[in-house]
């Protein structure tokens, strides 16, 4: 990715999005003064009007321009950790800039929804391969063995760890949960991205030169409010996210706030166990020896402490929907919001209303 | 007319100045400045637009001041309230919601596991079967199937219950975001970025999302917490018959079943049980749909429409109508 603050992105800025600034404007410029000379040449105090107009709204155009490339470069220049110092946050390791610090939020929340889709999917396998475990107790029972299996089939089958359908469907719901806010959060990369990559800047050009156009004002004002909102408000708001990433995203304690490391929630356990010794044990040393294999943090046995944590699960999934889509929705929302806003000031009203349906 | 009075005094009076308090003075000390600057800007080079904009931006700020002092008596007035209503031992509104997340998770939970246990129980007695063969000469009987019928109700139960627990986990979150960030950090960066026309929209955002998570969010779950206080305990009633079922304990279920039966003992003892879970429909009643869901569907609610309500006060309104689909 050409990195927004990187020298990649400045030769892409001046070879590019600069050159087209330059013909947008040289080339309104000509029309405006080609208009205003017919208007005079042909008395047309209509035509003089509006090339006056027009030089004005250009200035304007111009100005805005310049605005936003002051902005960013000074989003270049602020460290995060400056303005985490001002509020006396604690400081945020790698010290990004803005930009960086609002693409490093959005990744540390699809890193986050990621780990808690693992730790539900991870319970939920547990909980249907338990389910379907089958035992068959023989009649006449010393301990495990049934001697009423010796000299035929006496006895009950039963499936002993069967009663998982409660925990089953709770995760079920936080399973879907936690996809939708891993997929959100990935969305918002690519929104992120498609600003970053620069194809918002070529909005200035377009905007510049249709702010000037006859009926066309409306539409140019409104390519330059998207650049404004998507190149400063959007990565702003993201970035503000990012400073409150140690309670958002539980950065500090490696993306989970469940006591047991994501390691413990390896969900290769079935491949782990189709060797040898511990398929034998599962298929004869009981359900609490399975129940072990999936839950307990020292792996099959009878002992160890449990990793097994449902109401912990679904916290962590409900804290990733907080991190991943609720608080991006509302930084895209106000974005959009600030599309409006700012056409407005361009003295256009643009309705979005409709757009932040999709959201 | 006392507490009325008293209640006025402390929104109007901001007493003990607290951090977010200073570092919104600080912000809106910060904005006055570069609102100066931008008028002495004005001044010195004679642009009449950028003076007529430095002071159209001020009044804004002193919208803005006027807004955090009434916010200041505001939350005091509020603290008050829970301290007196809410949890006795909290000092503030984000400790009385805690504490009220707190002691309905620990419910939830505890309703959690004994459904989970009457799972656990109807399940295995369900896939029971018995069987004898001697010799290749036997029979098999599975004389447990009716108690299959109570693992539907009790999915839908796990469904609610993981849902009540979810939300309430939501809650612990946005309340501890409200604890850490809303007031010391959201607020004051949302006044300096609401002196500039550009920004204005990004700066109220801040400051309604600050206020609605540090006010509007724990104050919902407080009320849904006092309405419930006065449902299970009326004033004036020593033994209220209508809440008397809400606050029972649940009764255990009894399941147990003989595969090789085939008469109707095991059919009854599952038709026993379900009448059970039955009656044990209401003890859940209160804690899963009036304390874990209502309580803060009402908290997002009220956020959500402060949140539209504050934007729309500070100047740029943002439809926050998607957030609100959230809940």
């Amino acid at each position: 990715m050409a990195y927004l603050c990187g020298p990649e992105f400045g030769a892409f800025f001046s070879d590019s999005v600069l050159p087209l600034l330059v013909y947008a404007a040289s080339a309104l410029i000509g029309l405006i003064g080609i208009a205003y000379m017919a208007g005079t040449a042909t008395s047309n105090a209509k035509l003089t009007l509006w090339s006056k107009t027009e030089a004005v709204q250009f200035v304007v155009s111009t100005v805005s321009v310049f605005l936003i490339i002051t902005t960013m470069n000074t989003f270049c220049a602020i460290k995060i950790n400056e303005i985490a110092s001002i509020f006396d946050m604690p400081a945020a390791a790698g010290d990004p800039d803005i930009y960086a610090a609002a693409n490093g939020y959005l990744l540390d929340a699809a890193i986050y929804s990621h780990n808690a889709l693992t730790v539900v999917r991870y319970h939920l396998e547990a909980y249907t391969t338990l389910s379907f475990f089958n035992a068959f107790m023989c009649d006449l029972a010393t301990g495990r063995i049934g001697w009423g299996c010796l000299f035929g089939y006496s006895g009950e089958s039963q499936q002993p760890l069967g009663g998982y359908s409660v925990q089953t469907a709770a995760m079920n719901i936080f399973f879907n949960g936690a996809i939708i806010a891993h997929f959100m959060s990935l969305n918002f990369i690519f929104i992120l991205l498609f600003v970053y990559k620069g194809f918002v800047f070529l909005f200035l050009p377009l905007g510049v030169f249709m702010r000037s156009m006859p009926y066309m004002r409306s539409f140019g004002s409104l390519l330059v409010a998207l650049a404004i909102s998507f190149l400063l408000i959007y990565p702003f708001l993201l970035a503000v996210m990012y400073l409150m990433r140690s309670v958002l995203v539980d950065a500090d304690t490696g993306y989970t706030p469940l006591p047991v490391p994501m390691s413990g929630y390896d969900e290769r356990r079935y491949d782990d166990m189709v060797n040898g010794g511990d398929m034998i044990a599962m298929s004869t040393l009981g359900e609490e020896y399975v129940w072990h294999c999936y839950f307990s943090v020292d792996g099959c046995g009878w002992s160890g402490d449990s990793k097994e944590n449902l109401p912990g699960a679904i916290g962590f999934a409900s804290n990733a929907f907080v991190a991943a889509v609720f608080f991006p929705s509302v930084a895209l929302l106000a974005t959009i919001a600030s599309v409006g806003y700012i056409a407005r000031l361009y003295g256009d009203e643009i309705d979005l209303s409709r757009i932040t349906q999709l959201v | 007319m006392k507490a009325a009075t008293a209640l006025l005094f402390l929104m109007m009076v901001p007493l003990a100045f607290a951090a977010w308090q200073t570092t919104a003075a600080v912000a809106i000390a910060t904005s006055i400045g570069l609102l100066g600057a931008i008028y002495i800007l004005g001044m010195g080079f004679g642009i009449s637009e950028l003076q007529m904009t430095a002071k159209e931006e001020f009044f804004q700020l002193i919208a803005a001041a006027l807004m955090i002092v009434f916010l200041v008596g505001g939350d005091s007035a509020l603290n008050a309230i829970s301290t007196n209503f809410g949890d006795s031992g909290s000092a503030t509104l984000q400790e009385a919601a805690r504490a009220s997340i707190d002691t309905t998770l620990t419910g939830v939970t505890g309703l959690m596991t004994s459904i989970e246990g009457t799972d656990k129980a109807a399940a295995i007695e369900g896939s029971k079967a018995s069987s004898c063969s001697i010799l290749g000469m036997g029979y098999s009987v599975s004389g447990c199937g009716s108690y299959t019928m109570l693992a539907t109700p009790l999915s839908m139960a796990g469904g609610i219950t993981g849902f009540a627990v979810g939300e309430l986990y939501t809650m612990k979150r946005l309340i501890q975001l409200s604890e850490g960030f809303a007031f010391p950090f959201l607020l004051p960066l949302g006044i300096v970025l609401r002196t500039f026309k550009f920004t204005r929209g990004a700066g109220g955002l801040l400051i309604a999302l600050a206020i609605s998570l540090h006010i509007l969010l724990p104050i919902g779950l407080i009320f849904n917490d006092m309405l419930g206080a006065t449902f299970l305990d009326p004033p004036g009633t020593d033994n209220d018959a209508l809440s008397a079922p809400y606050k029972a304990v649940p009764q255990s279920v009894s399941l147990s079943c003989n595969p090789g039966d085939t008469g109707p003992d095991n059919e009854n003892n599952a038709v026993g049980g379900y009448h059970t879970l039955r009656t044990n429909l209401r003890v859940y009643l209160f804690t899963m749909l009036i304390q874990a869901t209502l309580g803060p569907v009402l908290a997002l609610l009220m956020m959500s429409t402060g949140l539209r309500t504050l934007t729309s006060l500070a100047g740029a309104e943002v439809d926050v109508s998607a957030i609100s689909r959230f809940v």
